[in-house]
């Protein structure tokens, strides 16, 4: 109990002084990094518990931030209020992850990887076709155009989707997520319905996919539709994870602070080597630290208390 | 209890099981012997339905379990031990036995149950935040079978429960089995170890090459020509 006060207490700290950032500076830079960390977040969180807790590695993650932005911006555009587009995207997203959950979730491992992307690109090139023009906001939606709320519905989601990852490790739901994973038969022989538990991670995964393509068709003033139904989403929450640490709650915050950073910084120190640089980096710290960075902070701890306990020996 | 009408299953195209019938009653010890490959973990997972029999059918309390999933198998009263325990080794010993009380019969009286496994297993309450994997191979059977209990079985299903453990490990393990059934619990029972199998169980049933070729009491399955010659390795008086 204490150390779920504990967790509570430092993380409410964080999301208060995160909430002061656009009072404190008027560099729209960094608010613009925040943003995009963010988005990371929710992104590689919602994957996360469908991959890292559920043990489904889904290769199609774009396909609901994509069908999220999408509903979102032509309702919104469309005159309707943005709260209620914004669910709406959410929910499409959840209603096709539904649907195509029941054929996908039977396969199993590569197949289910392969089956995802093969989904996702298919949807992409589809309103690629339907739709080849630039979603450009109204000029009016222009003229009112504030970053302010829209770093703030960021980081309200990340929030939300940091809680709620939270309060699923830590429930019933979370134990029968992690058996599966661990050994689908064994889980089924302790009386887990597996399937079940594989389609309500895919629900709540697409759900908050859905949101944050919702909040990026609200942030961004001018894309071509089909941008968000690319794999680079997909990818770019893959990384995220694992790179901060798949399967826990930390891993993917510190990840997409990690990634968002260094990598505009490497885009403005080197530009030209920028992409190789970072794949360089994720190689070594898949390699060094499979767990991912998560993985180097309980080492370090580790390492420090090892010393405490040598000094006190000599 | 348990009925098992002439249930024929397969690997494909390879048929394991011929005809394979026998009965549990309730709260006895049944245990199904034989040798490698005869079909006895064969016969447990269709029991317990990880296979499906193409001909035949399995009674649980009257009731044909048909295309029934393991899990809900699991939610009216059957539960599996598997062979080499089939633990979840990067969890807690803690999560695991939570895991057993997955059913919404076994989360009903979760404390309850968790009390009666301690009890059973002390040794368990001092490991509970030990990563199952890091487990003896004595504590680990100990797991298994505290999570086996968890999900309040009515009859509860031993894939070989002397596998890996020593001569007096396994005396314990079947002592505790005893204790189980003496609670009320039905079981059945597969296993190498043939005298000890006799010893416990109140009727036996023995099975060759996919079938069914003997079966009796178990304690004058004991003083069986073809058992004492096949499997104890003792000549006969």
């Amino acid at each position: 109990m204490s150390s779920h006060r504990k967790n509570i207490f430092l993380g409410l700290g964080i999301a208060i002084l995160l909430a002061l950032v656009p009072l404190l500076t008027k560099r729209n830079d960094i608010i613009n990094i925040m943003v995009l960390i963010f988005l990371y977040i929710c992104l590689a969180q919602s994957w996360n518990i469908l991959a890292g807790y559920t043990g489904q590695v889904s290769l199609g993650h774009a396909a609901f931030f994509g069908l999220g932005a999408i509903t979102t911006r032509i309702l919104w555009v469309g005159g309707y209020p943005f709260l209620m587009a914004f669910t709406t995207g959410g929910l499409v997203a959840v209603v096709f992850a539904l649907i195509v959950g029941h054929p996908a979730l039977r396969l199993r491992g590569i197949y289910f990887a392969i089956g995802t992307l093969g989904l996702a690109q298919i949807l992409k090139i589809t309103v690629g076709n339907i739709l080849p023009t630039v979603a450009d906001l109204p000029g009016d939606y222009i003229a009112t155009y504030n970053l302010i709320p829209r770093y703030y519905l960021f980081l309200i989601l990340a929030v939300i989707m940091v809680v709620v990852v939270y309060l699923v490790g830590h429930s019933k739901l979370g134990l029968g997520m992690v058996a599966v994973r661990e050994d689908e038969e064994a889980a089924e022989a302790s009386g887990v319905n597996p399937f079940r538990q594989k389609m309500i991670s895919l629900a709540i995964s697409s759900f908050f996919a859905g949101l944050a393509g919702g909040a990026f068709a609200f942030y961004q003033v001018s894309y071509y539709h089909d941008l968000p139904f690319s794999p680079t989403w997909t990818f770019d929450a893959l990384l995220i994870t694992f790179v901060g640490g798949v399967g826990t709650i930390v891993g993917p915050i510190i990840g997409a602070f990690f990634y968002a950073i260094f990598r505009e910084f490497f885009a403005r120190a080197f530009p030209e080597l920028h992409v190789f640089i970072f794949g360089t980096l994720f190689i070594l710290v898949v390699l060094l630290l499979p767990g991912g960075l998560v993985e180097a902070v309980s080492r370090i701890r580790r390492l420090i208390r090892a010393k405490k306990t040598d000094t006190g020996f000599s | 209890m348990l009925e098992i009408e002439r249930i024929n299953v397969s690997y494909g195209d390879l048929q394991v099981l011929w005809d394979v019938f026998f009965e549990v009653k309730k709260e006895e010890i049944v245990a199904l012997i034989g040798p490698n490959s005869a079909g006895k973990t064969t016969t447990l997972k269709t029991v317990s339905g990880l296979l499906r029999p193409f001909a035949g059918e399995i009674r649980f309390e009257g009731l044909a379990m048909g295309n029934m999933p393991i899990h809900k198998r699991v939610e009216m009263g059957i539960s599996l031990v598997p062979e080499g325990r089939g633990l979840f080794p990067g969890m807690s010993t803690l999560e695991n036995l939570e895991l057993g009380a997955f059913t919404a019969k076994g989360r009903n009286c979760k404390e309850e149950t968790l009390e009666q496994v301690y009890q059973l297993f002390p040794i368990l309450k001092k490991r509970k935040k030990q990563a199952a994997g890091t487990l003896s191979g004595g504590e680990q059977q100990m797991l298994a079978i505290g999570r086996g209990l968890m999900s309040k079985p009515k009859l509860l299903l031993f894939d070989e429960p002397s596998w890996g453990l020593s001569p007096l490990l396994s005396k314990v393990i079947y002592e505790v089995i005893g204790e189980i059934n003496h609670s009320g619990v039905t079981i059945l029972l597969i296993e190498q170890n043939v005298r000890m199998a006799l010893q416990l169980a109140k009727r036996a049933y023995v099975i060759e090459n996919g079938r069914i070729v003997k079966h009796g009491d178990g304690r004058n399955m004991l003083n069986d020509q073809h058992i004492r010659e096949v499997y104890l390795g003792t000549e006969s008086v």
